[in-house]
């Protein structure tokens, strides 16, 4: 078979994963980002035990590489309900993410001028008020630079999901190559998708932060 | 500041070759033509003041005298050699020319002592003990040898200045450059600098500064060049051109100047 | 409680020997990473328009795919052109190639990041350029990257974890082999999360106190000098 023959149907093969990888991908994004905004709001606004307690997660999760976090938090689930291994991933992941987008927006919630939260208690607002209204949607501005970068490490960390049998693009490769006899076709197109991917996520984002950036 | 002047002041010698010769030199930076055919002589012990408004092209000159930026024609002699020929060692040139920069530049990884050492062993060759004494001297020169092991951060703008002054002057330079030494630094500091500057020029280094210090350019210079618009308009001798300067430009110019100078020291 | 015991004298010895092969995978990976990224990211700052770009290239392509990806590129992929490794090479090349581009990025913000006074001071003073990159640049750049260089350190003894999947015995290969031998995967994984977390702290505590050793007064990436 001609080169440019075998690469197409390796293409067309991995693109099949491609919708698991960024459903994976934003799943784990969005679970992340839901914890993170959460225990870094109670990191800097919380009282002491919830800080605490915030600050252990983040400080362990993330001493702990990724892959190890995958598994145990995928028996854990496994113990408790039933759930796809791709559910069971995605959500794994989400979690180990939750911990270094807790570090990114606590780092954007103390650069808010202070002057902000004063201003919204002056005119007549709640803290928790204040905090959702003025403090994180500033925050989350300012996050973005840093959020960009975490998507694209949630996105090359989304292969790691294989290891519990998800069947996303690295695993469809490895498929590819055992079948065809040719892994560096196989896994260098994975390569070559997996860098179009997180090029195009940076582009974007980029876009997102010049279209959202604070003027001061 | 210059009440107790020794009676030996050094004179320019006039009478041997200048030590600087700048020839019809020109430079521009992209489409901006800075400078527009400068023709200037600095003899050996002679301390030049360059004077005039900001952005006419004094600080350019300093950088293509030491060839930090060459000129793009025109040519430079320094000590009867062509500095710009093609072919000329740019780094051996640099190490005959002290320079003094507006924002100080000391190397910041680096204590005040070491500051001094760097050049005199990397570029120099010369060995460590040695440096290091000879460095400790430059810096009792400048009036810091108790600083010798402060790091730039923890000077005061007017030290960083002296650092640096005791920098260049361990290259045994030929001729010393000072870009505005004293502006960036707060009103109350600068004496400390000009003070060690007039040492300088009573020790006989040859000397060419930009400033905008009237004071110091009055008692201290030997010439004063006014510089306007990429050209030199006038040079004289200080007392001359400040009481009767030839062309209106520069009578208005020193008018301003000193009028500012004035309000300023009575603050 | 026995059972426990007799569980935790089986298990604690191989996760010991995986721990000892995570350092020893880390180490010399973090080594071969700094001794490609340096002259990367000194070519990237330094180098003519062609080198940068293919600087840039490189540190693109290795920043852009996962780890893993090129994990089994090089352990899977190369062979196919009878270029063969074993284990514990593919996986210090893998690590090392992939820790360069990161170092080499480190090393350029932080080279960029020294004030352009700097050079034009060091060359007033008869440096040359090479002269000024080595005696005035870099050591600075040197002070200014290492705390992002002691992150990519904590980074590299996790990104360590992957290479369990071309079965090289690490921390996490042992913990991997030892919950399928026991049946008993989330007390056995706890433990070995346990064990980088130990790992991964003292190592943390041991770079911050040679950051402030090292630390010189007005030299930090937030100010310039």
């Amino acid at each position: 078979m001609p080169f440019l023959e075998k690469f197409y149907t390796t293409i067309l093969f991995l693109l099949e994963g491609l919708g698991v990888t960024v459903s994976v991908t934003v799943i784990a994004l969005a679970v992340g980002f839901v914890l993170g905004v959460l225990m870094a709001v109670l990191r800097v606004y919380g009282s002491r035990p919830l800080a605490a307690l915030a600050a252990a997660y983040s400080v362990i999760v993330r001493a702990v590489p990724v892959v190890v976090t995958i598994f145990i938090l995928y028996f854990v689930i496994a113990s408790i309900i039933n759930l796809t291994p791709f559910l069971a991933g995605a959500l794994a992941l989400g979690f180990a993410s939750g911990a270094y987008q807790s570090e990114i927006f606590r780092g954007a919630l103390q650069s808010v001028a202070p002057g902000q939260m004063t201003a919204a208690r002056a005119i007549g607002m709640s803290r928790v008020q204040a905090i959702r209204h003025i403090i994180l949607p500033q925050a989350v501005r300012l996050a973005l630079p840093g959020w960009g970068n975490e998507a694209t490490l949630v996105l090359k960390d989304s292969t790691l999901v294989f290891a519990v049998g998800v069947p996303e693009m690295l695993r469809r490769a490895q498929y590819v190559s055992s079948r065809t006899l040719e892994p560096f076709l196989a896994f260098g197109t994975a390569a070559l998708l997996y860098l179009v991917l997180t090029m195009l996520t940076t582009f974007v984002l980029s876009r997102v932060e010049q279209r959202y950036r604070l003027l001061t | 500041m210059a009440e107790a002047l020794p009676a030996d002041i050094p004179l320019p010698d006039l009478s041997a070759p200048p030590l600087v010769r700048i020839e019809g030199v020109q430079k521009s930076f992209g489409a901006t033509h800075v400078l527009k055919g400068i023709n200037l002589s600095v003899y050996r012990r002679q301390v030049v003041v360059l004077v005039g408004p900001s952005g006419t092209g004094k600080s350019t000159l300093l950088r293509c005298i030491n060839l930090l930026s060459p000129p793009d024609s025109g040519c430079i002699w320094l000590e009867e050699q062509e500095i710009t020929a093609p072919g000329v060692n740019q780094d051996k040139v640099r190490q005959r020319i002290g320079m003094v920069f507006q924002d100080f530049n000391l190397f910041t990884h680096l204590t005040a002592l070491e500051n001094v050492t760097i050049g005199m062993t990397k570029v120099l060759g010369i060995k460590k003990p040695e440096a290091r004494e000879k460095s400790m001297w430059e810096l009792e020169r400048v009036g810091l040898a108790d600083r010798a092991s402060h790091y730039p951060a923890q000077l005061s703008g007017g030290q960083k200045q002296r650092v640096a002054i005791a920098r260049a002057l361990g290259m045994d330079p030929h001729v010393m450059l000072f870009d505005e030494p004293t502006s960036a630094l707060d009103p109350e500091l600068t004496g400390e600098v000009l003070e060690v500057m007039q040492n300088l020029a009573f020790e006989g280094d040859t000397m060419i500064v930009v400033s905008h210090e009237m004071q110091f350019a009055r008692e201290v210079a030997d010439k004063i060049v006014f510089m306007e618009g990429g050209y030199v308009v006038e040079e004289g001798d200080p007392d001359e051109m400040f009481t009767n300067a030839r062309t209106d430009r520069t009578r208005e110019f020193l008018n301003k100047i000193a009028d500012f100078g004035e309000t300023k020291n009575k603050k | 409680m026995d059972q426990f015991l007799l569980f935790l004298q089986r298990v604690l010895p191989l996760l010991w020997q995986g721990t000892l092969i995570t350092l020893q995978l880390a180490s010399v990976s973090l080594l071969l990473g700094m001794a490609l990224g340096l002259p990367l990211g000194v070519l990237r700052v330094y180098g003519p328009a062609w080198v940068r770009r293919i600087v840039g290239f490189y540190v693109l392509v290795f920043q852009g795919t996962p780890l893993l990806v090129q994990l089994f590129i090089i352990y899977y992929g190369l062979p196919q052109f009878g270029v063969t490794f074993d284990r514990f090479a593919a996986a210090y090349i893998a690590l090392g190639l992939h820790s360069a581009a990161y170092q080499a990025e480190y090393l350029r913000g932080a080279l960029q990041s020294v004030s352009e006074g700097q050079m034009v001071a060091a060359r007033a003073i008869g440096m040359s350029r090479v002269q000024a990159i080595v005696n005035i640049i870099l050591p600075q750049a040197f002070r200014l990257v290492l705390p992002a260089w002691s992150n990519e350190v904590v980074s590299m003894i996790k990104y360590t974890a992957v290479v369990y999947l071309i079965a090289v015995p690490d921390l996490m290969g042992q913990a991997k082999n030892l919950s399928s031998k026991f049946f008993q995967p989330i007390p056995i994984y706890l433990t070995a999360a346990f064990f980088y977390l130990v790992l991964v702290g003292i190592t943390y505590f041991l770079l911050r106190a040679l950051e402030r050793r090292l630390a010189v007064p007005g030299l930090t990436m937030e100010q310039e000098g």
